[in-house]
């Protein structure tokens, strides 16, 4: 009988030690594959053809393409905070983060001069998970969509998962986010529904209504926030 | 007697096309070929390890909890490939992520670690996980061979048919279950086997 709750007790201790052994172990390569994966998807965002590239090539493309800029929530450049040295805090509802420090929020933000876009980061509940991303707006009216992407998600393979998908990703190209300035965003619409034509829309995913409702409304989340920034800007 | 354990489940006792066993990601990460070959290593080696280390500790493993301790030593397993493969192979992680952590539901896993390492030497469990392990991978291999190369017309991402013959239907999972029942067709008139 006290056999049966020693041995579970050591198998346990076992296994765990040797989880953690492991997962310590290979954190930094993993870390470092998030940060690279990331860097991708920024690049992808704007338009750059990231597939011929190697992962040292990534890395150069980023720092010559892209730069960091950090703003407040009035939309001003603030200089001498990096990313690195913002918290985030998600929200577990909406899926929405934001970025503090010293219990400041900021917004981080990106821009690339070579591709005159400037970059946001996304983020918002799907379905099962949230999603983060990316999502690049022309850098002199800050207005056209050059791209959107998204790098974490635990949506269903095949259904939600396909806004990874090119076909998806690249209908939001050219579309527009202002009417008159007033901040329209982009609807996503049931699949195959959307008027091409109408630079509002897009088509949504079939089988995955929440999935794509889900990306509209983070996205007109998050682009409010960095509203203030568009209209000094433009 | 070793070799009728390991070849036995590549062909006449398959667990795909004999058992049915293991549909789910036999579905799931058939569309292309490199997604099966590192499913089907990642399975062979759970269930080859599983097998040798439930045969090393079955003496000892009391029988009321052997679920549990086949579980932990399986998810263990498990954990490991999923660390293993987001340092290594991060873009194929992404992809197969769920999946992976899946495998610990996979009933063959399971199915070998009870039916079989439970009963017998760690040699003979060895081979039995080696050759299940195979005997699923062979399954999904093919399959995928037939999605990616009629989906999208690629094998290993290597043109090989004109894009304007791809068949859509391929990519989605009516394609896998028609290919996989072919496959259980063939398969079951070369080993004139009758289900009961």
């Amino acid at each position: 009988m006290k056999n049966k709750y020693v041995f579970i007790l050591t198998l346990t201790f076992v296994c765990s030690t040797l989880l953690a052994l492991f997962s310590e172990g290979l954190k930094s390569k993993t870390l470092f594959n998030k940060e690279l994966d990331k860097k991708k998807n920024i690049l992808e965002c704007v338009g750059i053809d990231i597939d011929a590239l190697s992962n040292v090539e990534i890395i150069n493309s980023f720092s010559v393409n892209i730069e960091e800029i950090t703003l407040d929530i009035s939309g001003n450049v603030i200089d001498n905070i990096t990313h690195d040295k913002l918290k985030i805090s998600n929200d577990n509802i909406t899926g929405e983060s934001k970025y503090y420090y010293l219990n400041v929020e900021y917004l981080p933000a990106y821009i690339s001069a070579n591709m005159n876009a400037l970059i946001i980061p996304i983020s918002g509940k799907g379905l099962w998970s949230t999603l983060y991303g990316y999502f690049a707006i022309d850098l002199t009216n800050y207005s056209t969509v050059k791209g959107i992407t998204f790098y974490q998600h635990a949506e269903t393979p095949g259904l939600g998962a396909e806004i990874t998908k090119n076909w998806f990703k690249s209908s939001f190209i050219g579309k527009e986010l202002y009417l008159k300035n007033e901040l329209k965003s982009i609807k996503i619409t049931k699949a195959g529904k959307a008027n091409q034509s109408d630079l509002y829309e897009v088509d949504g995913i079939s089988g995955a209504t929440i999935t794509s409702r889900g990306v509209e409304i983070l996205l007109k989340r998050d682009l409010l926030k960095y509203q203030v920034y568009f209209r000094k800007n433009k | 007697m070793n070799k009728k354990i390991f070849l036995d489940p590549l062909i006449d006792n398959n667990p795909v096309s004999r058992q049915v066993l293991g549909i789910c990601s036999a579905l799931a990460v058939t569309v292309k070929l490199e997604q099966a070959i590192v499913m089907t290593l990642a399975l062979t080696f759970v269930v080859t390890m599983s097998n040798v280390i439930i045969s090393m500790l079955r003496k000892y493993i009391p029988s009321s909890i052997r679920i549990i301790v086949q579980l932990t030593v399986i998810s263990t397993l498990v954990t490991l490939i999923d660390r293993t493969l987001m340092a290594y192979m991060y873009d194929v992680s992404k992809e197969l992520s769920v999946f992976i952590a899946l495998i610990v539901t996979n009933c063959i896993v399971m199915g070998r670690a009870d039916a079989f390492a439970m009963q017998n030497k760690v040699k003979d469990s060895f081979l039995d996980g080696l050759g299940n392990g195979l005997g699923y991978g062979s399954m999904l291999i093919l399959v995928a061979f037939f999605r990616e190369l009629l989906g999208f017309g690629t094998l290993f991402d290597f043109r090989i048919i004109s894009p304007q013959y791809n068949n859509g239907l391929m990519l989605l999972a009516p394609g896998a279950f028609i290919i996989l029942g072919l496959i259980i067709w063939v398969q079951r008139s070369y080993t004139s086997y009758v289900e009961e």
